[in-house]
């Protein structure tokens, strides 16, 4: 098959570099205070995340400018790659912080395989549904493999634990079999059977089980289980409109933890107020339009599939992440992408990205 | 060209509207948290972030009704740390080294206070001057003064009971300290910075400044002076008689206002710390304890603004009566015979006051109780006041009315019954006792003044005063003779009440010395009560305890008011002529024609009750100072009216009990005139004489071992 070949999404590009570049400020704002009182460096984590924000900007281009018809041969042995360093990271190879095992690697060159697995998720499933388009009405054919598949890779990362990963996986998935052509009657079904498990997951692990009752109420633990939910709603409601002016947090003297990962948004409402907050979401809002636009666009099913998984990856991740600042969802450990302070998951996000800025390339619509 | 699915591409616009819903909804939330409720969140994001260091208000000081300093708020330097500011600083053990040195402390435990995980700490409350002035040269990191401020008693124990403590965070703890703290404490100040979670100060922080407002003057209703005599006195019977505990009240019985009030032991409020905290107690108003005989003047009242009695109403004592069951007997079984009511109380007789009480009835008896305001706190501006126990009206039975007349039963604290006894002297109106007299600022402008109140009116004025002169008697022929002043007339009553067990029933041995009056008793200037629980050694009697202390302090505090003393009649200074006085003469057992023209003699007159020939008894008493031309009342022997007019031996009484002489006696148609308690020893006239029946027989007993 022979492609017309056009220019990239300029807009989603651009929308891109924003989130990248407010990502980086926020970061070094919201970091600065805590790295320079424990590391006795201020640009810490700001040198990090740009190294980050560069190899993967470079790594966005290359894949933008890979063979279209190519990518679909990736999407297996990147799976079965993901797969094994699933298995490795729980292995004593496995590098651990804070109480789970999420990294391999040595010195510089760490990545979280979990990070990967989004990617080779996305890519492998839209491969799979691709091929068996015609089945997806079917529960044995169509669905059941996927979820079996899901289960797979999610029951890998649970082990690390991290629950946080595993839902933005199988939500993604979900919302990938939903564009597949799934039954309603099917995807509200794995709805609730995930509902199931999710309070399953709750219900076995003590700290997941005080989360969500603190979710509930933070007012009624603000030392313990409703703290970070009480200091984030402080962060965001002392930004009013204009926010206090950037790098003039008050919560991010050590009074809201995570600031520069999860719960960086809280940090960026408070510096830069409501109009910074809601540049944000909008630039997502934007992200998922120009995404979305590239699935309907796309020059065949595999790119269509393979873009409303990577935007859907994207958004997905964002909305919840900003329900859990703002006290609208329990905490669940899920980062906003580009944004939130973390070099795999900058890196895949911006691959994730080149390999859209690689199908709109080939869009059929002009 | 189209060469995707149609119901795949519908999906994926599908899915973008609901992200696009689920994007509005997120705005929606984010804009209520910041504009809806971010006033609420950011104020107390703030607050969350606030680190006080407290800035003391000065306590008022506390004044005599005179201006004296009772109690001043002097200022001391305290100091504190900022343990970030310490441990940032990396010399966390040359500071606490340093600080140990300074203020004589450990340096370990000084260490831990400056690297504790707060954001301030007390490193030491009021230190010595010239601590503060090291600490302030040696300028350590993160280590700061505070000016605090601290209450200092002049006077050392002086009216330590009612100006109470107050504690190194400058609130009064205990007393009038306590009770006024609100106006006294005055407002605490702060400095308020923002800090950041580990109690390091933010950059750009917000800082406030509120300064403290201090305290309002108390001016008492104390006298200094007056303070000064009765603790005195207290203490002087409180080690003598090594009492458990005592307390003295004085009171202005026309406003209520405590002139005086102590209680023992006590402590010195500017080291409490070295005394043992019950030494804090005060006992004129933290306790109550049964009155005994000082309970008869309520009773005494009641009855007569009742008429159920005038002074004059004949009753007649066989030393014991009988209630119900039970029978109540006047102390040491005496037999007091008849007596009229003035009698009865002078002589503190119970079958007297028995018989009262059961004519006045429970319904009234508890109506005058409650306006008496026993039961209940008298109100005085002191915390802790007791309510005392009063039998609950609903089970009172005819004997818990017997001996509540003449004060068992009930409960009272020595403030209660100040207060009743003050109405008694304030013609029947019954005072709030209060020890505040006026707030003051600190320029001495009024901010509060606390005027006399009247509870309420108990019993009439005529009454009041009729039964004033009666206590008069009491203290000059009565069992209250040792608080006879030759310079005041003085009333009151004495008492004596067995100590209840706390296991119930009476204690044998420990007993609750007591005495109450008021002089002048024609216009009473000033109300005093003394109490001493538990005195040791012979006699324990409220008369021989309490009464001398009394007149100690009435006599010390009406000549320092400057109260005129009653003129004085005696072989130095001439009568005047308009007010010649007399001594009446011994006429006890005299015929009744002679006993009539000796009282002329004299230039009295005399009035007769009763019939027969032998004189029984008189009033006043032979050797009593009375005016030219009063008059004597003759009471003849009741023996008499039967016609037995025989004349009988007397036995030898020596060794026999009261209650045996008083048998023997009445057999004969005797009276007895009993002196002392215990055993008798002596008799008037000698055994084996012969007198008539009606005789009086003087009889001195002693108690066994003296």
């Amino acid at each position: 098959m022979r492609l017309r070949k056009g220019p990239p999404d300029f807009i989603l590009f651009i929308t891109t570099l924003l989130l990248v570049g407010i990502g980086l400020i926020m970061v070094f704002s919201s970091s600065a205070v805590t790295s320079n009182i424990r590391y006795d460096d201020a640009y810490l984590f700001f040198r990090k995340q740009l190294q980050w924000a560069v190899i993967g900007l470079i790594c966005m281009l290359v894949v933008m400018k890979l063979n279209y018809l190519r990518i679909k041969d990736l999407a297996i042995p990147l799976m079965i790659f993901t797969l094994l360093c699933l298995v490795l990271v729980v292995t004593p190879l496995g590098i651990e912080a804070k109480g789970a095992t999420r990294s391999l690697g040595v010195g510089f060159l760490q990545f979280t395989p979990s990070e990967l697995a989004k990617l080779a998720m996305a890519m492998f499933l839209a491969r799979v549904m691709e091929v068996n388009l015609d089945r997806m009405r079917s529960f044995t054919q169509g669905i059941l493999p996927i979820l079996v598949l899901i289960a797979l890779v999610c029951g890998l990362i649970m082990l690390q634990p991290d629950l946080g990963t595993s839902f933005a996986i199988a939500g993604t998935a979900f919302f990938m079999m939903m564009a597949a052509g799934a039954r309603g009657s099917h995807l509200g079904l794995i709805a609730l059977s995930g509902a199931g498990v999710v309070a399953a997951a709750i219900a076995v692990a003590p700290y997941r089980m005080e989360r969500f009752i603190a979710f509930l109420n933070p007012w009624k633990f603000p030392t313990d289980e409703g703290f970070q939910t009480i200091q984030s709603l402080y962060a965001l409601g002392s930004g009013g409109l204009f926010g206090m002016g950037l790098g003039r947090s008050r919560q991010k003297f050590f009074y809201l933890p995570e600031q520069h990962t999860d719960f960086i948004f809280a940090i960026l409402g408070e510096e830069l107020g409501f109009l910074g907050a809601f540049l944000v979401i909008s630039l997502f809002l934007l992200f998922a339009w120009r995404g979305f636009r590239i699935a309907l666009n796309a020059p065949d099913t595999f790119g269509s599939l393979l873009a409303t998984g990577l935007t859907t990856m994207i958004v997905f991740q964002a909305a919840i992440n900003i329900a859990v600042v703002s006290g609208a969802l329990p905490v669940t450990g899920i980062t906003l992408p580009f944004i939130s302070y973390g070099g795999s998951s900058l890196l895949f996000t911006l691959i994730a990205v080149g390999f859209l800025l690689n199908i709109s390339r080939y869009s059929t619509y002009r | 060209m189209q060469t995707t699915n149609l119901q795949v591409r519908k999906r994926i616009a599908t899915l973008f509207f609901l992200f696009t819903i689920v994007f509005l909804l997120l705005g929606t939330r984010i804009f209520w948290v910041q504009f809806v409720r971010g006033a609420e969140l950011s104020e107390k994001a703030l607050q969350n972030r606030m680190r006080d260091i407290p800035v003391e208000a000065k306590r008022g000081i506390i004044y005599d009704r005179n201006g004296q300093e009772l109690a001043i708020s002097i200022s001391a330097d305290s100091v504190y740390a900022i343990p970030a500011e310490v441990v940032s600083s990396e010399e966390a053990r040359a500071i606490a080294a340093k600080l140990a040195a300074i203020l004589d402390g450990d340096e370990n435990n000084l260490y831990d206070r400056i690297t504790r995980n707060s954001s301030f700490e007390w490193v030491k409350r009021q230190i010595q001057p010239e601590q503060a002035q090291q600490i302030k040269e040696a300028d350590l990191p993160g280590i700061g003064l505070t000016e605090e401020s601290r209450r200092f008693y002049p006077k050392n124990t002086l009216a330590s009971h009612i100006l109470g403590i107050s504690g190194v965070d400058n609130t009064g703890l205990e007393g009038v300290d306590f009770y006024y703290n609100d106006l006294v404490g005055g407002t605490k100040g702060r400095i308020v910075v923002e800090h950041d979670a580990a109690n390091r100060p933010i950059p750009e922080a917000t800082h406030k400044y509120i300064p403290p407002v201090d305290g309002a003057n108390l001016v008492l209703t104390i006298d200094e002076t007056i303070q000064y005599i009765t603790e005195r006195e207290l203490d002087k019977v409180f080690k003598e008689r090594q009492a458990k505990s005592a307390a003295a009240i004085v009171m202005d019985p026309d406003t209520g206002e405590i002139l005086a009030l102590t209680s023992r032991p006590t402590y010195d409020p500017n080291n409490y710390q070295e005394y043992p905290a019950q030494n804090r107690r005060n006992y004129a108003i933290n306790d109550a304890f049964e009155p005994g005989s000082t309970m008869k003047i309520a009773t005494a009242a009641m009855a007569m603004e009742e008429k159920i009695v005038g002074p004059f109403s004949q009753f007649y004592c066989p030393g014991h009566i009988k209630v119900g069951k039970e029978t109540i007997r006047c102390s040491g079984g005496t037999a007091h015979g008849n007596q009229t009511f003035a009698e009865i109380v002078e002589k503190s007789c119970n079958v007297g006051f028995v018989q009262v009480g059961l004519d006045l009835g429970l319904e009234k008896y508890y109506k005058y109780l409650h306006a008496f305001g026993f039961g209940k706190t008298t109100g005085i501006d002191l915390p802790g006041e007791a309510e005392g126990i009063i039998v609950p009206e609903s089970r009172a039975m005819q004997i818990d009315l017997a001996t509540m007349s003449f004060g068992q039963a009930n409960a009272v604290t020595a403030m209660q019954l100040m207060a009743a006894v003050g109405a008694v002297a304030n013609e029947g109106q019954l005072m709030q006792p209060h020890l505040v007299q006026q707030v003051i600022d600190k320029d001495g402008q009024v901010i509060k003044k606390y005027e006399p109140k009247t509870v309420r009116q108990v019993v009439s004025a005529d009454t009041a005063r009729e039964l004033c002169s009666i206590l008069e008697g009491e203290v000059t022929n009565g069992t209250g003779k040792n608080a006879y002043m030759p310079g005041y007339r003085a009333a009151g009553k004495t008492g004596t009440a067995q100590k209840i067990a706390p296991t119930g029933g009476y204690m044998a041995n420990e007993y609750v010395a007591s005495f109450i009056g008021f002089a002048p008793a024609d216009d009473p200037r000033l109300v005093c009560i003394v109490v001493v629980d538990a005195p040791q050694g012979y006699p324990y009697y409220g008369g021989w305890v309490a009464a001398p202390v009394f007149k100690a302090i009435m006599e010390d505090s009406l000549r320092y008011l400057d109260v005129p003393q009653r003129e004085e009649i005696d072989s130095t200074s001439p009568p005047t002529p308009e007010k010649v006085q007399v001594l009446v003469p011994d006429v006890v057992n005299l015929p009744l024609a002679e006993a009539l023209s000796t009282i002329k003699e004299r230039g009295l007159s005399a009035k007769v009750t009763g019939e027969g020939n032998i004189v029984w008894q008189q009033t006043p008493k032979a050797k009593t100072k009375i005016d030219l031309n009063s008059e004597v009342i003759i009471y003849l022997s009741p023996f008499e009216q039967n016609g037995e007019n025989t004349e009988v031996t007397i036995p030898d009484l020596q060794g026999k009990s009261m209650k045996e002489v008083a048998k023997i006696l009445a057999d004969l148609g005797l009276h007895l005139l009993p002196e002392g308690f215990g055993l008798a020893y002596e008799q008037t006239p000698a055994a084996g004489k012969v007198v008539t029946s009606g005789s009086n027989i003087r009889v001195k007993f002693q108690p066994v071992g003296e």
